[in-house]
Parts: structure tokens; C-alpha cells; sequence
């Protein structure tokens, strides 16, 4: 939605497309009533060029990484609240980049990476018999691309792998041998040594005694190393399952809450709501309130079933027609155009009200008591000035109030109220109007009697003198086919005789 | 003035478009929290101190937050309920055989209905489900659903002279107005910092709107220049819950709130509120002016009352 819609575009015909409108009428598909379009548009649509500070603004908002997080309704409401129109918004949102699929991307990096690192080490050694291995299969036929692709990846693999054996074996083994070596010559000196030097047998005993004592202080230190760890792992263990106790009961908490939450759900959500609306004053209900979130069900409810008892009952056909509005009376009754806002209504039968209850009024007062208006205000909570002066006749022609009648017959045709609009109907200027009109009837009046009623307007008002329109002239159309026929043979005789006299003159 | 005590909080008063002495209530149990609703029919009573007559109720499983008449049938009305429903009731049948309707498709409770006064044949139904349906009474299911709003729709109001035009107040603090010819939204207005409650069409300035908020307030804008509103009726205690333009009168307006008054404005002069009306004493949640009787106001809350009266009279007067 870039531009602000003209709904004149495309739409049903509907009756206010009249070319000859006073300005002053906003009707439906009306004129420019905004400041910055030149063309009709309605009023209904935002006109304002987008604001380019507003949405920069709104971009800004965007980008921002915790906004980035929250669901996408709540930035559009956030963005409404502070005023953007729905093109701004728009707007930002298009000129925000789409937030990369940063994370996946990473993830794939990172284990892109390992597997290209171990791949070079393996490629080195391997690269002569993996050369060997499937070149013949790889320039095979292309269904088979794939397979020795695997078949490759797999003989590299593996090939690596006894590669690094090897290297193992090369590299790691003579290392390990010479240093054996090494600390059994080391012995064998010792040893040597300690035969030159003679040492007496109490020094022997006391170094030995000494080594004993230092590997026991060893061995003391290991075990009470390991001790101390055991202890702390004992401990962090016990911690943890503390945790874990904590935990559980936190849920077992949270099933038991859910629980009544689902046992009431409709109430708790309501009771929020009430909550949300931030009454601030101590409320009545609030007896109530305690109960529910007790969890106890208020004693006074019934169970009600409140389901039609027959889904497809036919609605009963109304007995009244419905009455004009008084803010279109008054306007027809300003314009001098034939009633367009009643068109789709019973314009022509609104005059034919009906009270629909025969009041036994006081002998004083013909009028019921609630439409009699109070010249004296005797108590007003504020004592504010009297404003009857707002009640002065709005309109100079009050509603008309026929005698109230019981239900309502079909009548004679009603007095013509506006003989601006029987003129109009009586001579249509696009035929479109009037089939317009019909279709709207047809579609907006339930009641078949209210269409006859119009036919039946129609036909008396006109006399006669109407065009036929559609065959619904059942009355005239046979006096008008005598009269036709009657006047075609005049025409044709006078057309002869016209004829014969242009080919005498020519 | 009459009085009628119902047996449930009161939620909504819509006068009747074809009797004038005709008018509907909605009510719920347990204010609305959890219980059973019901919808009266009354009719105004010969003389003023005399009680109204209540000529049928019906009994829901939920409470019924909204009724609305409809344009073309003379018995038939809408209920809104908190069960997400709607039910459809024909006054011309005998109990037994209502109601003749049952609409379910919201997830969530219906907070209200509104009639088209121009075309006569649809409604429109807004629910907390963040959603605003569109009926018509010979279909068993919606025409359209307009799913726009971030949080519950409180209101959707027909525009008066535009068949096609609605407006919707919703709790994410906008205002939108539709067009049904138009797969979204045509306009939005960032109307109040807070929640909006209501909105209701100028019935002889088509481009006029107003909207009741949490915020205390009431503003009446011109869509044609939403930028700032026309005017800010300030005067309520509380949150704003209903308001509604005079169907007789370009200028004037009334409103009702949680500070259990119900306020008439003329937004046009300088101090903007013309009377004050202190009669429920619970929050004052219903509201309606008869399209057919210039002046009657009538008014439910949840101190489980309704008051008919007229404009410059006293609600309790005898």
C-alpha cells in the first residue's frame, strides 16, 4: 500500500456518484477535501507525503538490536503510537537490512574450519595414494559424480589416518626409545657411581630411609590431595543436587499454578485486563476478585445454554420500514438535490412511520413525557447555565408524525415531499442512475414490499408517461403497445410518404 | 424519571431506531468477570414516575458486554458476548425460539456491536481478540475480518453518512479508519498516550471523530487534519469508557466514566462541558442518545441500574 487508494476505482456503483453535487456534501468517493492532492480522493485515506526525518527516525529505531528481537506487530504498534502513517512505516521497514542469518552462518564456519584444517596435514602425505584412488571414477560418467566424490572423501579419510599412524610410528617411537635409553644409562651411571663411592651400609639406610620418608610425604600429599578433591567433588555434587531439588519444586510449583490457571483461564485473563485498565480507585468487585484468584467459582452462576434452538430460523419480516436519521433529513431538507443519502433507503416511504405503540397518554398532553423539553432546568448536579438554546429547531421542517397506525399496510402513494426528487425520478439523466438505484434497492432492501411499493410510486406518480423500464410496468405496458402499434403505422405512413417526397426532389 | 434495576452489572443502553420508547440493556454477572449476562427489552413507561416495562430478557452462558438494534428488521437485535459469540435475538418470536443466531468466531470476548446505518444489512463486531469481524444477517459466517490492531479493539463505529466507513478504538492506543472496499486500514491516528475506549462518529460532520481514552480525556479530531485533535474535553475523574455525538446537534456530545459521572461537552465553545450528571454510584459504563426523541439520554453501570432521561432534567428526579 505506497499510495493512498482512490476508491472510486473498480468499486460497485453505488448511489452518491451523482456529477452534480453540491461541494459542500461529502459524499461517498467526494472531492479533495486534503490539503496536498490534487486529485478526488476520499477523505478516509492519509493524504501527507512521507517525512523523511520520521522515517529515519523510525530506522534508527529499527536497527536497534533489542528491537530486532521483538515480534514485528509490536514495532509496527510501537512506530503507530508515536504518529508514522502506514507509508513511513512501510518505508522503514524496507530500508532496514533484513537481519542476516548471522547465527547459522557462524555455526557454519566454525565447522567448515576443523574440517579444512585437518584436511591440508592428510592432503600432504596422502596426496600420492589418494592420486591413485578414484581419478578413474571421477572422470567417469556425471551420475556417478557424486558417489566417487564420497568414495574420494572416504580413501582420503582413511588414508589420513595411517598416515598419522605412521608419523606416530616414525617420529614419536624413536623418541620414546631414546629417552628410555637415556634414563637407563642415567641409572646404570648412578648405580656405577654409587659402587665407586662405597658408601657405608648406615648412610645407605639412612638415604633410604629418607627416600622412604620423602615418598611417603608423597604419597601422604597425593592421598590427601585426592582426598581434599574427593571432598570437593562430593560437595559441588551435593550443591548440585540442591539445585536440582530447587528446581523441581519451582516446577512442581509452576504445573500446580498452570493447573488452576487452566481451570480458570477466562477469569484470570479478564481479571487482568480490569487490572490493566488502571481504575485506581478501590473497587467494588473486588469481593469477587479474591474468589477467583482463590480459585473458587462464584456460587451465583447457572449453568445456561444459550444456543439457538432452531440455527436456521428465518429472521420474522419487519413490520415497520426503517426511518430516516435525522441528521438526513436535515440535509436533504439544506440541499436542493434530490435526496441521494436516502436513495439507498426508503427515501419515498420514510414518511410512513409508525410509533408501533398506541400510548394512553394523559388527557393533559398529547405528547409522551420524554420528548417534551424542559424550558426550566430545576436540578442539575452542577447548577451549569441552561443551554436549550443547543435544542433550538435544528431543522425547519421537523419530522413529520403521522396518526400512529398499528402496523403498516402498503399505503396509497405517500404525498410527494420533495417534488425536486419525484422530478428527478420522473426523468432520469443517465440511465445508469436509475439502474443503479434498482440494484441498490435489490441488494440493500430485504423486503420485497418495499420494491413493489417503489415500482408502485413510480407508476402512479408518472401516470403513465414514464419510459418502461424493465417490464415492471405491467399496468401500462399493454396501453402502451396498442398506442405503439397505433403510432408505428402513422410513422410509417408518414415515412412513405416522406420518402416518396425526397425521391420526387431528387 | 424511570429507573430499572437489573439483576446483573449493567454494560451497555442502545435506544431503539424504530421505537422511541424502545430501548435494550446488556448486562453481566459478577461485573462482568465470570458469570451469566442477560439482555432486557424495555419500554418506556407512560409517565415518568411510573417503572419501566419490560417487555422480554434473555439469558446468556457469559455476560453480554454490547447489544445493538438493527437497521432493517424492527425486532431484531445483536449481543455481544464474553464468550466470543454473538447471538442474534428476534423479539417477533416467542422466547422458547431465540435466539435465532449464533456466531462464533472470536477467540476472545466481543466488547461490541454496531449496526450499519446507512446499508441496513451489516454489523460489525470488535473483540479483545485484537480482530474486527463483519456480518451480515443472512450468513452464518463473517464477511471480513480485519486484523490489524497490536491489542483488544474496544469499539467499532459505523460512519453515519459513508456506508462503507468505520472507525475502531483498540487498547493499542490508536485509532484506525477503515474502509470495507479496502484490504486494510485507511488511516491511523495515534490518538491518546493511553488506551482508547470508545470512538463515535459526528453524526452532521462526516469527518469528525471523537475518542474517549483511559487518560481521562476526550478528543475530538478532524481526520482530515489528525495531526492535533479539535479539541481536548477534559473534566472526567477517571478513564473514559463510552462516548457518543448527539444525533440531533453538530456540536454537542456526552460521555460516561469510570468516575460513575456522565458529562455532556460542546466541544465548539470554549468551556467545553455543559452538564454533569452524578446519578450512578458505580462506574457508569453505558451509554446512548435516542436517534428519534431529541434530548434522551440513557445511561447503565454497574451499580445494576438504567436512567432514561433528558438532557437538562435531573436523572433522579421522580
Amino acid at each position: 500500500m505506497a499510495t493512498p487508494p482512490n476508491p472510486t476505482d473498480g468499486n460497485p456503483p453505488t448511489p452518491a456518484t451523482q456529477p452534480t453535487q453540491p461541494t459542500n456534501q461529502d459524499q461517498q468517493d467526494s472531492k479533495v477535501e486534503a490539503p496536498s492532492q490534487t486529485s478526488p480522493t476520499s477523505v478516509f485515506v492519509n493524504s501527507e507525503p512521507m517525512r523523511e526525518e520520521q522515517v529515519q527516525n523510525a530506522v534508527k529505531f529499527l536497527s536497534h538490536p533489542k528491537v530486532r528481537g521483538s515480534p514485528v506487530i509490536y514495532r509496527r504498534s510501537f512506530l503507530e503510537k508515536k504518529g508514522l502513517t502506514k507509508e513511513e512505516i512501510d518505508e522503514a521497514f524496507k530500508r532496514v537490512p533484513d537481519p542476516p542469518p548471522s547465527a547459522t552462518n557462524v555455526n557454519q564456519d566454525a565447522e567448515v574450519k576443523p574440517s579444512s584444517s585437518s584436511q591440508p596435514q592428510a592432503v600432504v602425505q596422502t596426496l600420492q595414494p589418494a592420486a591413485a584412488a578414484p581419478p578413474g571414477t571421477i572422470s567417469s560418467m556425471r551420475s556417478r559424480f557424486h558417489w566417487s566424490h564420497a568414495v574420494f572423501a572416504i580413501g582420503l579419510l582413511a588414508v589420513s589416518g595411517a598416515g598419522t599412524a605412521v608419523l606416530i610410528k616414525k617420529s614419536i617411537v624413536p623418541r620414546l626409545k631414546t629417552w628410555i635409553r637415556k634414563v637407563v644409562l642415567e641409572e646404570e651411571d648412578d648405580i656405577v657411581k654409587k659402587i665407586d663411592s662405597k658408601p657405608s651400609l648406615a648412610e645407605e639406610a639412612a638415604a633410604a630411609a629418607k627416600a622412604a620418608a620423602a615418598a611417603a610425604a608423597d604419597v601422604a600429599k597425593a592421598s590427601q590431595e585426592m582426598l581434599n578433591s574427593k571432598n570437593e567433588e562430593r560437595r559441588r555434587f551435593e550443591e548440585f543436587t540442591n539445585l536440582l531439588d530447587v528446581q523441581v519444586r519451582e516446577m512442581k510449583s509452576m504445573t500446580n499454578a498452570i493447573r488452576k490457571l487452566e481451570g480458570q483461564s477466562n477469569t484470570q485473563g479478564r481479571a487482568s485486563f480490569v487490572d490493566q485498565e488502571d481504575h485506581g480507585i478501590a473497587i467494588s468487585n473486588s469481593k469477587i476478585m479474591a474468589m477467583i484468584q482463590r480459585g473458587e467459582r462464584p456460587p451465583n452462576i447457572r449453568d445456561i445454554n444459550d444456543q439457538p434452538p432452531n440455527p436456521n430460523q428465518q429472521p420474522s419480516n419487519p413490520r415497520l420500514a426503517p426511518r430516516a436519521k435525522p441528521w438526513e433529513l436535515s440535509q436533504a431538507h439544506n440541499s436542493s438535490q434530490p435526496l441521494q443519502s436516502q436513495v439507498s433507503s426508503e427515501g419515498l416511504t420514510s414518511k410512513v412511520q409508525d410509533n408501533g405503540v398506541t400510548y394512553q397518554l394523559n388527557g393533559d398532553s398529547s405528547v409522551p413525557w420524554w420528548q417534551q423539553k424542559n424550558v426550566k432546568i430545576t436540578e442539575i448536579e452542577n447548577g451549569d447555565e441552561l443551554k436549550a438554546g443547543i435544542y433550538g429547531q435544528r431543522f425547519s421542517e421537523p419530522p413529520v408524525q403521522p396518526p400512529v397506525q398499528r402496523s403498516w399496510v402498503p399505503p396509497q402513494p405517500p404525498p410527494v415531499a420533495m417534488p425536486e426528487a419525484a422530478e428527478a425520478i420522473r426523468r432520469p439523466k443517465p440511465a445508469v442512475q436509475r439502474e443503479q438505484l434498482v440494484d441498490d434497492q435489490s441488494v440493500t432492501n430485504p423486503s420485497d414490499v418495499t420494491d413493489e411499493l417503489l415500482r408502485v410510486t413510480k407508476i402512479s406518480e408518472s401516470g403513465g408517461a414514464m419510459e418502461v423500464n424493465g417490464g415492471s410496468l405491467v399496468l401500462n405496458s399493454s396501453v402502451e403497445i396498442n398506442g405503439g402499434s397505433s403510432v408505428l403505422n402513422s410513422s410509417e405512413i408518414q415515412e412513405d410518404h416522406s420518402y416518396e417526397q425526397s425521391v420526387h426532389s431528387t | 424519571m424511570p429507573v430499572f434495576k437489573t439483576p446483573f452489572n449493567g454494560y451497555s443502553v442502545k435506544f431503539s431506531p424504530f421505537y422511541e420508547s424502545r430501548l435494550a440493556v446488556s448486562t453481566a454477572q459478577n461485573f462482568g468477570i465470570l458469570g451469566n449476562g442477560r439482555v432486557h427489552i424495555l419500554d418506556l413507561p407512560p409517565t415518568p414516575s411510573s417503572p419501566f416495562v419490560e417487555l422480554a430478557s434473555f439469558d446468556t452462558a457469559d455476560g453480554v458486554y454490547d447489544v445493538a438494534w438493527s437497521e432493517s428488521h424492527d425486532s431484531l437485535l445483536v449481543a455481544a458476548v464474553a464468550d466470543g459469540s454473538l447471538k442474534i435475538y428476534d423479539l417477533s418470536l416467542p422466547p422458547t425460539s431465540n435466539p435465532i443466531r449464533s456466531l462464533q468466531e472470536h477467540s476472545r470476548e466481543v466488547q461490541s456491536v454496531d449496526y450499519n446505518p446507512v446499508r441496513r444489512d451489516s454489523f460489525l463486531s470488535s473483540s479483545w481478540d485484537d480482530s474486527i469481524k463483519l456480518w451480515t444477517l443472512d450468513r452464518p459466517t463473517s464477511i471480513r475480518s480485519f486484523q490489524e490492531h497490536a491489542y483488544c479493539v474496544y469499539a467499532a463505529v459505523w460512519n453515519p453518512r459513508h456506508a462503507d466507513v468505520f472507525a475502531s478504538a483498540s487498547g493499542d492506543c490508536t485509532l484506525r479508519v477503515w474502509d470495507v472496499r479496502e484490504p486494510g486500514s485507511t488511516m491511523v491516528v495515534a490518538a491518546h498516550e493511553f488506551e482508547i475506549l470508545s470512538c463515535d462518529w459526528n453524526k452532521y460532520d462526516d469527518c469528525v471523530i471523537a475518542t474517549a481514552s483511559v487518560d481521562k480525556s476526550v478528543r475530538v479530531w478532524d481526520i482530515r487534519t489528525y495531526r492535533t485533535p479539535l479539541a481536548v474535553l477534559n473534566g472526567h475523574g477517571y478513564a473514559v469508557r463510552k462516548v457518543k455525538f448527539s444525533p440531533h446537534n453538530r456540536s454537542f456530545l456526552v460521555s460516561c466514566s469510570y468516575d460513575m459521572t456522565v458529562c455532556a461537552w460542546d466541544y465548539m465553545v470554549e468551556d467545553a462541558r455543559i452538564g454533569q450528571y452524578g446519578h450512578h454510584t458505580e462506574f457508569a459504563v453505558g451509554l446512548d442518545m435516542s436517534v428519534l426523541v431529541e434530548g434522551l439520554i440513557a445511561s447503565t453501570g454497574w451499580d445494576e441500574l438504567v436512567y432514561v432521561w433528558q438532557y437538562g432534567t435531573d436523572p433522579r428526579a421522580p
